[in-house]
């Protein structure tokens, strides 16, 4: 496979790309029959629910009640929820929080195992172990490990620190929602932040040094801008699993205490298939998809400001 | 290498750091800057008690599990309790049924994962290497949904397969997991660096469209494949809030369920959850172990091709 013949063929206009259409110009008809099965799977399963759900928060609907169109009832009913405001604060605080954290630690880890160390390898196997395992189990374990007389307050009164109510107050319980999710993508994230520093040439970086650069600006001002794409692109995905954070509060905290942990996930969830109202879930769910949309736009347009894509 | 270990510190009789494993790291040694070994016998201790640290909910969950039930929060700091109960396994198995659970699960991953690589294959295909009306239009649509979110569709699926009477089914569960635009995007930007002179080839011997899928692409792609494979497979794996919406009867309930219902139950006998949990580990640190860097490999392959 020459390099040649494989670059033409991903653009558009080089040769190699004409030449491979024209090999498959038999008979057009293949084409729309290979597309067909995931098209129409996509746009039944994917587009249509989809868009059924921005068109579903103008109606009220149950499950056996049929539809009534509401107009914009459901949307206004929103701005005055305060259970569904709350809910925005609480994930907002969640997405900055935990965003931010995983990020830096996972990069981190990332860095540091790319040093001299024993049983490398191992390290990053074990790093990866919660994100293979299913958030419910990891949630579960937490649960028992953030309990009044868990190994956490164990530990933290046996150095003295005294026991933290992680379950009974909002702000130690939020921490604990925070805590668990780290704990689980931070894996996974580290994989992909080291296959990004797998890629910078390491020629730039022993110029630099011959430069005379130190290591921590060799770190920001070289490492960082090179390892971009792949920061970027964890950060994006860490941000648009970060809204929907579901599990974690479902099966540690229920939401609670009081509503300090309803991520918007779970109210939309309770909203639907606790209280039947699945006209305002469909709004709920609506208004969770412009907020999504809105932070990845934003991050999309911020990326030409720190994301170098020509390494 | 004689040159360069007699350049080290010859302090004890123990082995010299092991040369670097990974083929990944490009950083040449530097003779000014290279580590001494007591610098890496640090650095490597600390790491590992990171690691520790970080093992230790899981390493916990073991002990737990071997508690009696009422010492499981009595007993503090010790790790293990008064009598070690390996029965308890057995019970936490059978209280939550777990190889019904265990059955549903790989079955439901399994079917979901050979469908969507299947449908996959086909629509990256067309994308790539077939010419036909509309191609252009359909592809932006495919990669307009690669960064929707598919949880906030969950109220419409659940209503439409309530009016097709398909709620409580596996069909249910399954179908929607089928259809995302990743593992198109994925195998096509493999199948764009085939070239085609390949194809020709087979053309001219007579070889027919299908065929050359199957003969000549699906084999080129294979490392792509395992990539889509493991993604998919993990994602239903530990796919929550789908099953918990869709599926009614506990006999057809998949791991997450089974370990949520008896999360939430009243009066949790931890000991057993514990075990349960340990249980659902198992597998994943099994997979670990045996593939261990191509899972490495796999997961920073799929995290490059989806960008």
């Amino acid at each position: 496979m020459t390099t040649g013949a494989a670059l033409g063929s991903r653009t558009t206009a080089g040769p190699g790309h004409r030449r491979a259409l024209r090999g498959s110009t038999g008979w057009q008809g293949w084409g729309w029959i290979f597309v067909l099965p995931g098209l129409v799977g996509l746009v039944v399963f994917v587009v249509t629910p989809m868009v059924a759900s921005l068109v579903l928060g103008f109606f009220d609907a149950t499950l056996l009640g049929g539809l009534t169109p509401v107009g914009l009832d459901n949307f206004s009913r929103m701005v005055g929820d305060r259970q569904f405001l709350n809910s925005v604060v609480v994930t907002t605080l969640f997405v900055l929080i935990f965003v931010p954290l995983n990020i830096a630690l996972s990069t981190a880890m990332a860095l540091w195992l790319r040093t001299r160390l024993a049983g490398r390898s191992w390290l990053r196997v074990i790093f990866l172990i919660p994100a293979l395992s299913p958030m419910v189990a990891n949630a579960a374990v937490f649960r028992m490990l953030l309990q009044r007389d868990g190994l956490f307050n164990s530990v933290l009164d046996a150095v003295g620190l005294g026991a933290i109510p992680w379950l009974s107050e909002g702000r130690w319980a939020l921490a604990a929602i925070i805590l668990v999710s780290v704990w689980q993508t931070f894996g996974y994230n580290m994989i992909i932040i080291g296959a990004g520093l797998d890629s910078v040439n390491p020629d730039v970086i022993s110029a630099s040094r011959i430069d005379g650069a130190g290591a921590l600006r060799r770190l920001w001002s070289i490492t960082i801008p090179l390892t971009s794409p792949a920061l970027f692109f964890a950060t994006v995905m860490t941000v648009i699993g970060a809204w929907q954070t579901f599990a974690q509060s479902y099966i540690i905290t229920g939401g609670g205490p009081g509503d300090s942990t309803t991520t918007i996930m779970l109210y939309l969830y309770r909203t639907a298939f606790s209280y039947n109202q699945l006209g305002y879930a469909s709004a709920i769910s609506a208004a969770l998809f412009l907020i999504i949309a809105t932070v990845t736009l934003i991050q999309v347009w911020g990326q030409k400001k720190w994301v170098h894509y020509d390494g | 290498m004689t040159a360069n270990a007699s350049m080290l510190p010859t302090t004890g009789s123990g082995p010299l750091p092991p040369a670097d494993e990974s083929r990944g790291t490009r950083a040449a040694p530097h003779p000014g800057r290279r580590r001494s070994r007591r610098g890496w016998i640090l650095s490597s201790a600390l790491a590992w008690l990171v690691a520790l640290i970080f093992m230790m909910p899981i390493i916990w969950t073991f002990l737990t599990a071997l508690k009696p039930g009422n010492e499981v929060f009595s007993s503090g700091l010790r790790p293990f309790g008064s009598e070690i109960l390996w029965s308890n396994f057995a019970a936490a198995w059978t209280e939550i049924g777990f190889g019904r659970l265990l059955a549903n699960s790989v079955g439901v991953a399994a079917v979901t994962t050979v469908l969507t690589l299947a449908i996959a294959t086909c629509t990256a295909y067309a994308f790539s290497r077939l010419r036909f009306r509309g191609r252009h239009g359909l592809f932006v649509l495919f990669v307009l949904t690669l960064t929707l979110p598919m949880e906030i569709a969950v109220v419409p699926l659940f209503l439409g397969f309530n009016a097709v009477n398909l709620l409580d089914t596996w069909t249910a569960l399954i179908l929607p997991s089928l259809f995302g635009a990743f593992g198109a995007f994925l195998l096509r930007q493999f199948m764009l660096q085939i070239p085609g002179e390949i194809e020709d080839a087979a053309r001219i011997d007579g070889a027919s469209t299908p065929r050359i899928l199957t003969t000549i692409i699906v084999p080129l792609v294979r490392p792509a494949l395992a990539v889509l494979a493991v993604f998919t497979f993990l994602g239903s794996w530990n796919s929550f809030l789908w099953p918990l919406i869709i599926l009614n009867s506990m006999d057809k309930w998949t791991l997450p369920l089974g370990l949520a219902g008896f999360t939430t139950q009243t009066g949790t006998q931890w000991e057993l959850l514990m075990a349960a949990c340990v249980l659902t580990l198992i597998p994943v640190i099994v997979l670990v172990i045996v593939a261990q860097r191509q899972l490495v490999a796999a997961i920073g392959a799929g995290a490059f091709g989806g960008r």
